[in-house]
């Protein structure tokens, strides 16, 4: 008996692994197609073209702006950049176009209900604060130290 | 998890997405028709992510124990810990979302709340579309943008770690 309580616990088969990591993927599956459903809808809602309408020449507004509308749109990154590139041509401040192509690619308010889901409520928020913070701190110190090179 | 243990997640937030879109199909059927296209489309272009997700669990799973991930990703990492978070942050693609099971796997085996979030913001860095953002936006804004991401995603991580208690989990297979 005492042999079989000593003995070292088996390391799963591949096969037994992959079951796990299946059930486990299993398990997300509602929330995910919950997600890729509401990004289906805000994909035909969020059009990225009426988002340039919403800058109004002030930069520190038009950073928050940027902001807030990059965190609201779905979809490739590629996008981000067309959008940014149309931005900047309009006048708009680099301030705005970074801030809105990061945020595009670090924040997604339609992602949050799965995060929470997955992870916990505390964790979705801190995180996702913290990188709408970081998104303004970090366009900011962009352009600041883009602005020196040039 | 075991079999007896399973449970789906997210049933109820499903189920609200189901009749948003009960109630967009009574009101516009074509804008309805139109969303769901568009949600298959997405399914279809990142399925071969969700099968590869799970793969690289089983085969993380497979290769290593808890007590090991634990000890690579957990609280005593260090900065092992922190560079696995952000080169898996910039290798992963597709949709933040297509991960969630892969990293709730290796939180609840261990790995600290901060290089999940160190993850995600690294994640940022889009190295396939560099190329692209080079042609738009230039060679000196891409690279300063990049490495305040990384900086960033470093800092978004331990500040994180401040203000969450460690998870049970991590509790756990400290040490």
């Amino acid at each position: 008996m005492s042999e079989i309580r000593d003995k070292p616990a088996q390391p799963p088969s591949l096969l037994s692994a992959l079951r796990k990591s299946s059930l486990s993927f299993l398990s997300l599956l509602p929330l995910l197609a919950g997600v890729i459903g509401l990004v289906g809808i805000f994909q035909v809602f969020a059009d990225p073209e009426a988002m340039t309408s919403f800058f109004r020449g002030n930069p520190v507004l038009d950073t928050l702006i940027g902001t807030l509308a990059g965190a609201v749109a779905a979809g490739n990154a590629v996008v981000s950049y067309i959008i940014g590139g149309e931005l900047l041509a309009q006048g708009v401040s680099l301030y705005a176009v970074c801030a809105f192509i990061l945020s595009w690619v670090s924040l997604g308010v339609v992602h949050i209900p799965a995060e929470i889901g997955v992870f916990d409520p505390r964790f979705t928020l801190i995180r996702n604060i913290l990188a709408f913070v970081f998104v303004i701190f970090v366009s900011a110190a962009t352009v600041f130290t883009v602005g020196m090179f040039s | 998890m075991n079999k007896k243990g399973f449970t789906f997640k997210g049933g109820y937030f499903f189920l609200a997405v189901l009749l948003l879109y009960a109630g967009l199909f009574v009101l516009d059927a074509g804008t309805a028709c139109m969303a769901a296209q568009k949600a298959a489309k997405i399914f279809l272009r990142i399925l071969p992510i969700l099968v590869g997700v799970v793969f690289l669990t089983a085969v993380i799973n497979y290769f290593l124990r808890p007590a090991q991930i634990a000890g690579h990703l957990g609280r005593k990492s260090g900065i092992k810990g922190w560079l696995w978070a952000l080169v898996g942050g910039l290798l992963s693609h597709g949709p933040m979302y297509a991960w969630y099971p892969l990293l709730n796997d290796l939180r609840t085996q261990g790995t600290r709340d901060g290089l999940l979030a160190a993850f995600f913001a690294s994640r940022a860095v889009k190295l396939p579309l560099l190329p692209v953002m080079i042609d738009y936006f230039g060679w000196i804004f891409t690279l300063v943008l990049s490495v305040y991401i990384l900086i960033g995603a470093v800092i978004q991580g331990r500040l994180l770690e401040m203000f969450m208690p460690a998870t049970t989990a991590s509790r756990d297979y400290r040490g």
